[in-house]
């Protein structure tokens, strides 16, 4: 790479963005070095490996160094796919910086020992205080907009809901059903859960839910006769709304079939 | 060499970008009181698109502006029109095609290789560029399908821009026609949403386009430069290829209709006649079709043939013509009459103006291979808007639109410049122009997408502190729990959030014919065969009618709007079946198990 800077410049940042990206495990982090290895490097040594002979425009170099990346992330997973392990984050970093190596190694032998930088030869930005000042306004505006679009907000006209849900269950060795109820209420909401075994046996609870909470209630068959692999004993769970206009009325049901205890998920 | 300048002025950059900024900002405001289900005016949500691209427009009629400047204003135009989509549904995506490609990078995510099942969209697996990509930030940096689908389409739409700008640059000679044909292009159909989702074409698109200028700069580069130009195009065409089928076609027919241009503007199948780039875009476009991925077969035909058929009775008077702006189903409510009619004066505006561009086009360009295709695509437009009129045409028309508005936006801006040319010193001119491309932008994104869809909608809701899914988001949550492989029988809306939130295969529509076992009052005695057959153990039945429509049948159902039900028997014909269990319930929403197979 003597002579050529900017390659030499880009290899050194491959190393660095896939030794970081790979290495960091806090996804954000690890982002802002994938995102320019997987994004822009990558291109860029294969732009510069395919025009080492003949100048382009840097508007040009730039937008290949962004479409040919997008082009060899379209393209990686082929080949990774029959390696061991398939497609895995080793196998990733290690295509993206052999892709840089190669193509950067490639351009270097090819170019003309007197070769400007691509993107070296664009001239710096001035900026005044006035621009500067209309710039930052601009990513306010923008960061406002970013935290208004994924914050959840009050929806006065939505219809809340709750869930209930069974499942067959083996607890403390005994069979029995684990029952879940979650609020999507707009509320606090209190409600009564009736749970009938087949062959007898049944529970009761009552239930005070937050909107959004969620609480799994197990229920062990009390009944006389535990179900067996030949005869399993039906489950019922109903659920009473305690604070709706009928609260007598079932408001959600749910039933499944207990079956021996050895067999239960 | 042309020593670079010393530095580089801002221009009108920056008021431009903080016009950007708030006009984003009232696109987020607008989406938020949706979702708050407070109905915000329309007015509001337009008002920020306008207020967030006239600023450009304008600037881009103008001669002051520096080729620099108008390829940054064109970026920062994609880019923030980007942005109006992905706040509109984050953090979570919600057009059923975006669900769909998100389940394929998870599934490649989680099992480490390509091609897995995928029976909402078969072919989808078999066209794994995008997935491939975002795969790759997935796994290095451990982000989720949303984020990582969220950059790489993001990447894609800066690279579509700015590629078009060149593209135009080259073949007009002229910055200017560049710039504002990449701002009439953003007023195709589908640029504003559909063309932003996370699903292949948005990958695509933009490589054709960089394949295109990769061409454009090969035709006008020096004998011995004709290799290093074509390399680019082979790399994008590959990349294509992998990615999606119609654009592969697309890439096909490009270059054939450019070599046939080039031989008969010079009489020539020499270089750089791209003849040879032709062969090899067909030959790896049908090795990939018939060795890959030969379901897209069974997946394009009946979709063409239907189109076709559809034609010849629409015409022989056998079948209605489809109505313009019809919803999807009756309980959508219409396009508003003064929203129809900024679409079709937005057509109209373009049907005025490419008469004057062709006549442009012929005078200047015609020796240019480029210009006479783009001529030709956009007559070949206005064509397609004939297919809006037949009802299984339709969709072909609207997929067609984007590849062919390249052309159309070249020809339009022609025709601008044009108009600039005779009447540019009149002060009306250019705030006149600028804001007949915002009606050009505005009118299209009404024709490309649903009006009552063109705002948020609530999907997760904030009360006393919590967060709260809708409902058919909280069955999908509620499936991660279920076994890797417990496949689901669903309607449209809900397989689909079962794919991407659920995590789960999930089958829905016609074949296997899981809508008929779903919509139907009785139990027949095929259904549960045909539901061993397919090994799916858990059906979903969901009441809302609303759950068969991919646009809106996720969200929350709202007090102050009536919501079909289907009758209850539709849930209760599944109690009849011996052994069946009824597992989960949210009230739209009942889940029935049948059990492990035996």
């Amino acid at each position: 790479m003597r002579g050529h800077g900017d390659l030499r410049i880009v290899v050194w940042l491959a190393w660095l963005c896939a030794l970081l990206a790979f290495l960091l495990p806090v996804s954000v982090l690890s982002l802002l070095f994938a995102a320019p290895l997987a994004l822009f490097l990558t291109g860029y040594g294969v732009t510069a490996a395919i025009f080492a002979r003949r100048r382009i425009e840097p508007r040009q170099f730039a937008l290949f160094s962004l479409g040919l990346s997008l082009a060899v992330l379209a393209l990686g997973a082929l080949p990774l796919n029959y390696l061991p392990g398939g497609i895995r984050a080793g196998w990733w970093t290690l295509l993206l910086l052999l892709v840089v190596l190669g193509s950067c190694r490639a351009a270097a032998l090819r170019r003309p020992r007197r070769y400007t930088a691509p993107l070296g030869r664009t001239a710096p930005l001035r900026v005044n205080g006035a621009q500067a000042a209309l710039v930052l306004l601009g990513i306010a505006a923008i960061l406002a907009a970013i935290v208004l679009a994924f914050t959840p907000l009050g929806a006065k006209q939505a219809i809340g809901y709750t869930e209930l849900w069974i499942q067959p269950a083996t607890i403390a060795g005994d069979p029995g059903a684990r029952i879940g109820v979650g609020s999507g209420e707009r509320e606090d909401s209190s409600y009564r859960l009736e749970v009938e075994f087949g062959n007898g046996g049944s529970a009761s609870r009552e239930l005070e839910l937050a909107p959004g909470e969620k609480v799994v209630v197990e229920v062990v068959d009390s009944g006389p006769n535990a179900p067996t692999a030949a005869a399993p004993v039906p489950v019922t769970a109903t659920l009473f709304k305690q604070d709706s206009a009928t609260p007598e009325r079932p408001f959600r049901e749910v039933k499944a079939w207990i079956p021996a205890a050895e067999e239960s998920p | 060499m042309e020593a670079p300048p010393r530095s580089r002025d801002l221009g009108h950059l920056a008021p431009i970008f903080l016009a950007t900024g708030v006009g984003l900002l009232v696109c987020s405001l607008a989406d938020a009181l949706a979702r708050a289900t407070i109905s915000p005016t329309p007015l509001l949500y337009w008002a920020g698109i306008l207020i967030l691209a006239l600023p450009i427009f304008y600037r881009l009629t103008g001669e002051e502006a520096s080729p620099r400047e108008r390829l940054a204003l064109v970026c920062l135009l994609g880019l923030s029109l980007y942005c109006v989509k992905v706040f509109r549904d984050a953090p979570l995506y919600t057009f059923s095609d975006e669900l769909v490609h998100a389940f394929n990078a998870n599934q490649i995510a989680e099992h480490h290789h390509l091609f897995r099942e995928n029976p909402f969209l078969e072919v989808t697996p078999y066209y794994p560029g995008l997935e491939g990509a975002a795969s790759a930030l997935m796994k290095i940096s451990g982000l989720s399908s949303y984020t990582a689908g969220v950059i790489v389409v993001g990447a894609a739409r800066l690279v579509l821009v700015a590629a078009l700008f060149l593209l135009f640059h080259r073949v007009s000679g002229s910055a200017r026609v560049a710039g504002l044909g990449v701002a009439i292009y953003a007023g195709n159909f589908n640029f504003l949403y559909w063309g932003a989702q996370f699903s292949y074409e948005s990958l695509a698109l933009p490589l054709l386009l960089l394949a295109m200028m990769a061409l454009a700069e090969r035709e006008a580069a020096p004998r011995e430069a004709l290799r290093t130009w074509a390399a680019p195009v082979v790399l994008a065409t590959l990349a294509i290829v992998v990615t999606h089928h119609l654009t592969s076609y697309a890439v096909a027919v490009v270059l054939v209709g450019l070599s046939l241009a080039y031989w008969y503007v010079h009489r020539r199948w020499t270089p750089p006649n791209p003849w040879p780039l032709a062969i090899f875009a067909i030959a790896l476009a049908t090795a990939w079709l018939f060795v890959v991925a030969s379901s897209t077969v069974g997946y394009l035909t009946p979709v063409l043939s239907d189109a076709f058929d559809a034609i010849g009775n629409t015409i022989g008077g056998e079948d209605q013509p489809r109505g313009l702006f019809q919803g999807g189903n009756s309980n959508v409510a219409p396009t508003p009459l003064p929203a129809r009619g900024v679409a079709l004066l937005a057509v109209a505006l373009l049907a005025a103006a490419a008469p004057f561009g062709l006549l442009a086009l012929w005078r200047r360009y015609r020796r240019e291979p480029f210009a006479l295709l783009f001529g030709l695509a956009a007559i070949a437009f206005f064509g397609t808007l004939v297919l809006r009129l037949v009802p299984p045409a339709w969709e072909t028309g609207n997929r067609l639109s984007e590849f062919l508005f390249v052309g159309l936006a070249f020809v339009a801006a022609l025709a601008a410049v044009a108009a600039l040319g005779r009447w540019g010193r009149q002060r009306w001119a250019r705030p006149l122009l600028a804001a007949g491309i915002g009606l050009v932008l505005v009118g299209g994104a009404i024709t490309g997408w649903p009006w009552d869809s063109q705002l948020a909608r609530p999907l997760k809701i904030s009360t006393a502190g919590a967060t709260i899914s809708s409902p058919p988001l909280a069955l999908a949550e509620w499936a991660r729990d279920l076994p890797d492989d417990a496949r689901f029988a669903a309607s449209t809306a809900d397989a689909a959030l079962l794919l991407d939130s659920g995590g789960k295969l999930a089958y829905e529509g016609a074949s296997p014919d899981v809508e008929d076992i779903l919509d139907e009052e009785a139990l027949a005695s095929w259904m549960i065969p045909l539901l061993r057959e397919n090994e799916i153990r858990y059906i979903a039945v969901d009441r809302r009618e609303v759950a068969s429509d991919t646009l809106r049948g996720y969200y929350f159902s709202r007090r102050d709007r009536d919501e079909p039900l289907r009758p209850r028997s539709v849930v209760d014909k599944f109690d009849a079946i011996p052994g069946i269990s009824r597992i989960y319930s949210n009230g739209p929403i009942t889940v029935f198990d049948l059990g492990p197979q035996r």
